[in-house]
């Protein structure tokens, strides 16, 4: 005798779990991510175990370790960096910049710019550090 | 005549495109975030922020920074303890630091480190070098 199957309908793919996971780390992305211009060359920032926590927002300049500059992620000499600060400064007075410089640089690339900065009128100047926890 | 309309099948909400633009979002954030653990060293300070200035001058204590990269107070390698005892004998002095063109950024935020450790509040790089 054959036995015949009842053929028993489809079964329905549930994607409400799937989107209340998808949102979850959505959310989570969107949190704990920064979403900052990177540097077009390396940056390895010094260590500092006394560092305090970074703000955002700012503007940044990346220096690498031969002194180039960087101007929120692009590549750019250093009068035209500072008119470019003299510039974001008209808009916006109490601008504060951050200088994300490699550990090895020279100081003879850094001081010589945080002084230009201070003279084109940045209160605020504050250097990326890497917090070491020992 | 009585006219039945036909009954219509509720419209069914298609997830699809929601799931669509979710995943698309999701890998948006996932690529163009950082998540570099980041710390920062003021170097500049505004008028507001820091320090009012004192009505009589403060006594200066020199940090020296060796191409090398090695801190010295008063000669001897800096340390927290002898800058310590130093802002001991002279509370509110200004801690004053001249590194060489030679040493390096983390030179710099390593003497930084000290001072801070050391209590030092009223902190200044300086520097020698003609701007180029």
């Amino acid at each position: 005798m054959k036995l015949k199957r009842r053929p028993q309908p489809p079964a329905q793919e549930t994607v409400i779990s799937l989107i209340d996971v998808m949102f979850f780390l959505l959310v989570f992305f969107m949190l704990i991510g920064r979403m900052d211009a990177t540097a077009p060359f390396e940056v390895s920032p010094p260590v500092s175990t006394t560092g305090e926590s970074l703000p955002r927002g700012g503007t940044t300049i990346a220096v690498a370790e031969n002194g180039m500059l960087a101007l929120d992620g692009e590549t750019i000499q250093r009068p035209a960096l500072l008119a470019r600060i003299r510039d974001l400064l008209a808009k916006k007075p109490n601008l504060f910049v951050r200088i994300n410089a490699h550990a090895e640089t020279r100081l003879t690339h850094l001081l010589p710019l945080v002084t230009a900065l201070e003279q084109a009128g940045v209160g605020d100047v504050i250097l990326v550090v890497t917090p070491n926890p020992a | 005549m009585r006219l039945t309309r036909r009954k219509r099948n509720m419209a069914l909400i298609t997830m699809t495109p929601l799931v669509d633009v979710m995943m698309i979002l999701l890998v948006f954030f996932m690529v163009t975030s950082s998540y570099l653990d980041l710390d920062m060293v003021p170097m500049v300070q505004s008028e507001a922020a820091g320090q009012a200035a004192p009505a009589a001058p403060a006594p200066t204590l020199l940090v020296r920074i060796t191409a090398s990269g090695e801190a010295r107070l008063r000669g001897q390698p800096l340390t927290a303890q002898a800058l310590a005892s130093a802002l001991q004998d002279a509370p509110n002095a200004r801690v004053l630091i001249l590194p060489s063109g030679g040493a390096n950024v983390q030179g710099l935020v390593s003497a930084i480190e000290t001072a801070t450790r050391a209590g030092a509040n009223n902190l200044r790089v300086v520097r020698l070098e003609a701007d180029r």
